[in-house]
């Protein structure tokens, strides 16, 4: 089956089985998937879906990283959520001018982020926790200290909810769409270019494609967790940082879990079998479909979670025609 | 002898097509009752295939089935044991925690009042081991038989079936020298009985010595068949291959240099205090090859491991005057080692990755492969090309990917990779299991040619043949242990087999 067909059919699948939900439910399908994609693409939707794809594109990347050497980092959670709260911290604390302080805080996301993955991979390769459990433990203690810096050390004392004040060392927004835009896709850039081009790509690859091979050809997999844990770690306490760097300019406790951009960002990683293009591809799809379901429901009274099934459908013909989830099941 | 009519099996015009591929293209088989045939053919020939059809695993698309005289269609594999056809596979389906009259009575146990009868399984089994001569115990669990004894099991379960045709897939491939004559004793024994046995074989010194005809398949059509008194090696080979082989050629010994490698006391731990790899010392040098015979599971895995540092051990190695001790598995091919594994698909390959891949890996960060840090895709591609072309390796190209490859194909292109290397030290493993004749030979040239460029080669296979036609100092391991050392003139089928036995001396 031609590339082109592996995806065209599925969504052709999946818009169908969308479509016959909602004539059951008494709407017209096709203004229903107009609205979608008006609100997604169209003059006034396009600034949230872009904003809306900047945290998930990034979180798909984060994760894309290790999966391409078949290995899964659940914990993009926890390293979102300390890469924001550390980035705060330097913006409410350190001194200088602004733009220094942007780049501290950008820098302390990364740093944190990527030292609180790498943990989870020391976890593995020192103490044989597989990385699928380090990663996902790691993360709720990471939630819940951001949430409680959140509630004492770092509250904004003007508010009841469980926030910091505003910071005044920010990135600047075109149009209501960050400029951290620009570092999303210049990691994503970075990744690909390692990706295709690099001799430690090549071994990420050869990981992900065959682990005993990998291992005969003498490349040293715990090594080479540390590293991508650290990189994946290191992105997402990137978008954590750029997100309180962005409006509104705060940590808010739970503002980074609620919207699943981790989670959304993994299915997107999983789906392009974490090659960067398509990871990035992915993730834009899944932002367009979220902000245009949000226009949806203002222009057809059908609630926006029907986009979650046809999201859900989607998914689940892409898979079953692409295999990508198979090549493991096969071999055993 | 006398062909008793009608004949037990005979497959007339038999077609069978895959997408893309004629199998089985008329072919006519015919074997009489208390015969032992032997099939011969290459891989991808329809010996498989044909199987598969008088098996009821496959439904041919022409041709007909007869069992003495009367026309059969089996639409399933159990319908053709009701019929009495049964097969031995090459993996063994046997439950390893169940007993020898558990697995041979399963799927068709005795039963009273709805309850399994043991007493009646076992006093049915007891019968048939004691009848056929078998040496089993119907009380043993399965899983601590060796694998001579499981394959009897497996034979057990046919005749419990009352099999009167058995058909048997490479049934020596697991096996010792003395095991496999064991087992044509049994089938000698179950033939004179007047059972009809089908022996599906590419070992052409086996199928001469037990079969009472052949029939060979080549590209999907018999290419040679008749009377295995009238047959002759070579011309087996030819039927097989299209050509003229040189069949077990013993390639004159080398003249060794200086010690390039050497192993002290090497071991590996094993579970219940019984090393798997004991005390295990040896050296090769340049322009030497050094066989290491002896029945898998014997400790070859682990030497394995302990030289290419895939496994932690006991012991040291020094390569090329450099200790390898402590070292990582890269470090130490930097040190000069390369190395083809026993396991193509999972060990030495990535099935799913394509040609120009797996042939880059070990490369890909050296120059030219590399240049500022960057892979050239050009040099990869060149890279590729050059190794598939001088390994005569048939694919559809470099982007082909390594699993759709036959297994020839893809042992040269592994052969390639690793003899690109120009490493002073080669660990060969099995070089030649599940290949062809005609790529044995291109393999055993390869390997002697890279000795006689001054290169030290640790050949470990399970296959005697090849370790006398190549070897010229044979070491027998047989449970961790080196127990024999052969030079080439003193190693012969009988010394060595002996001793892979364990009947050192």
């Amino acid at each position: 089956m031609s590339r082109v067909r592996l995806i065209a059919v599925p969504v052709a699948a999946a818009l169908v089985l969308g479509a016959i939900l909602l004539l059951a439910t008494g709407t017209d399908p096709l203004a229903a998937y107009g609205a979608i994609v008006s609100g997604a693409f169209g003059p006034d939707g396009i600034g949230d879906t872009l904003a809306y794809a900047v945290p998930v594109a990034g979180m798909a990347t984060a994760l894309a990283i290790p999966l391409r050497a078949g290995m899964v980092n659940l914990g993009g959670e926890g390293q979102l959520v300390l890469g924001a709260i550390s980035a705060l911290a330097v913006g409410l604390y350190v001194p200088g001018p602004g733009p220094v302080k942007v780049i501290l805080a950008l820098l302390a996301g990364v740093v944190a982020g990527a030292a609180y993955a790498a943990l989870a991979a020391v976890c593995e390769n020192r103490l044989g926790v597989p990385l699928l459990i380090s990663t996902l433990l790691l993360s709720y203690p990471a939630m819940s200290l951001a949430g409680y810096l959140v509630r004492f050390p770092l509250k904004d004392a003007g508010s009841s909810l469980p926030q910091s004040p505003q910071l005044s060392a920010r990135l600047p927004e075109i149009d209501g769409v960050t400029t951290g835009i620009f570092l999303v896709v210049a990691v994503i850039a970075v990744y690909a270019v390692i990706d295709a081009r690099t001799p430690a790509g090549f071994e990420t690859k050869v990981t992900g494609w065959a682990p005993r091979f990998a291992a005969y050809a003498g490349i040293d997999r715990p090594k080479l967790t540390l590293r991508l844990l650290a990189a994946s770690g290191g992105t997402a306490g990137l978008v954590g940082a750029i997100a309180v760097l962005g409006f509104p300019y705060r940590f808010i406790d739970g503002a980074l879990i609620t919207p699943q951009y981790t989670w959304i960002g993994l299915l997107a990683a999983l789906l392009a079998g974490a090659s960067p293009l398509g990871t990035l591809l992915a993730a834009v799809f899944f932002a367009a479909l979220t902000s245009g379901g949000f226009a949806m429901e203002r222009a057809t009274q059908v609630p926006r979670e029907l986009t979650a099934v046809l999201q859900a459908v989607l998914i689940i013909f892409l898979a079953a025609t692409s295999g990508v989830f198979k090549r493991k099941a096969k071999r055993a | 002898m006398t062909r008793p009519n009608p004949d037990a099996v005979s497959l007339r015009g038999i077609v069978k097509r895959f997408p893309g591929v004629l199998a089985n293209d008329h072919v006519d088989l015919d074997v009489g009752r208390g015969e032992i045939h032997a099939l011969m053919g290459e891989n991808g020939a329809g010996k498989s295939t044909l199987m598969s059809v008088l098996y009821g695993l496959h439904r041919p698309d022409e041709g007909t089935i007869s069992l003495h005289g009367k026309e059969v269609s089996f639409g399933s594999p159990a319908q053709a044991i009701d019929a009495g056809v049964g097969m031995v596979q090459q993996g063994f389906a046997l439950f390893g925690e169940l007993t020898v009259t558990e697995n041979v009575v399963f799927g068709s146990e005795p039963t009273r009042r709805g309850l399994l009868d043991r007493k009646a399984a076992t006093a049915r089994v007891t019968e048939l081991i004691e009848r056929h001569e078998l040496r089993l115990r119907p009380g043993d669990r399965v899983r601590d038989l060796p694998v001579g004894l499981r394959q009897r099991v497996e034979i057990l379960k046919l005749l419990y079936r009352d099999a009167g045709v058995l058909i048997l897939d490479e049934p020596t491939a697991v096996l010792t020298p003395p095991e496999t004559e064991r087992l044509f004793g049994v089938l000698r024994a179950l033939a004179a009985e007047d059972r009809t046995i089908l022996l599906v074989s590419h070992k052409l010194q086996e199928v001469l010595a037990v079969s009472d005809h052949v029939t060979v398949l080549r590209d999907g059509r018999v290419s040679a068949r008749g009377r295995t008194a009238d047959q002759t090696a070579a011309g087996l080979a030819a039927a097989m291959t299209g050509r003229e082989v040189d069949l077990d050629r013993v390639h004159p010994a080398g003249t060794p240099g200086e010690t390039v490698f050497e192993a002290r006391s090497l071991t590996v731990p094993g579970v219940e205090g019984k090393p798997l790899l004991d005390d295990v010392s040896l050296t090769v040098c340049a322009g030497e090859i050094v066989g290491v015979a002896g029945v898998a599971g014997n400790g070859q895995a682990e030497l394995s491991g302990a030289i290419t540092g895939l496994l932690k051990t006991g012991g040291t190695i020094v390569l090329n005057g450099q200790s390898l001790d402590g070292l990582s598995v890269r470090a130490r091919r930097d040190a000069g080692l390369a190395h083809v594994p026993e396991d193509r698909a999972e060990v030495g390959s990535a099935p799913t990755a394509g040609l120009r891949e797996n042939l880059a890996v070990g490369f890909h960060r050296k120059r030219p492969l590399v240049r500022k840090g960057f892979l050239r895709r050009k040099a990869i591609d060149d890279h590729a090309s050059a190794i598939i072309e001088d390994y005569d390796v048939r694919a559809s190209g470099p982007a082909a990917a390594m699993g759709t490859l036959s297994g020839g194909n893809q042992q040269k292109a592994i052969f390639g990779r690793e003899l690109t290397h120009d490493a002073p030290f080669l660990l060969v493993e099995q070089p030649t299991r599940g290949v062809d004749v005609g790529a044995i030979e291109n393999i055993h040239a390869r390997l002697v040619a890279h000795r006689d460029a001054g290169h030290a080669v640790l050949l470990i296979s399970a296959e005697l043949s090849e370790i006398l036609a190549l070897s010229d100092r044979v070491l027998v391991l047989f449970e961790g242990r080196i127990v024999a050392e052969f030079t080439k003139d003193e190693a012969d089928q009988h010394t060595v087999g002996l001793a892979m036995a364990g009947g050192a001396g």
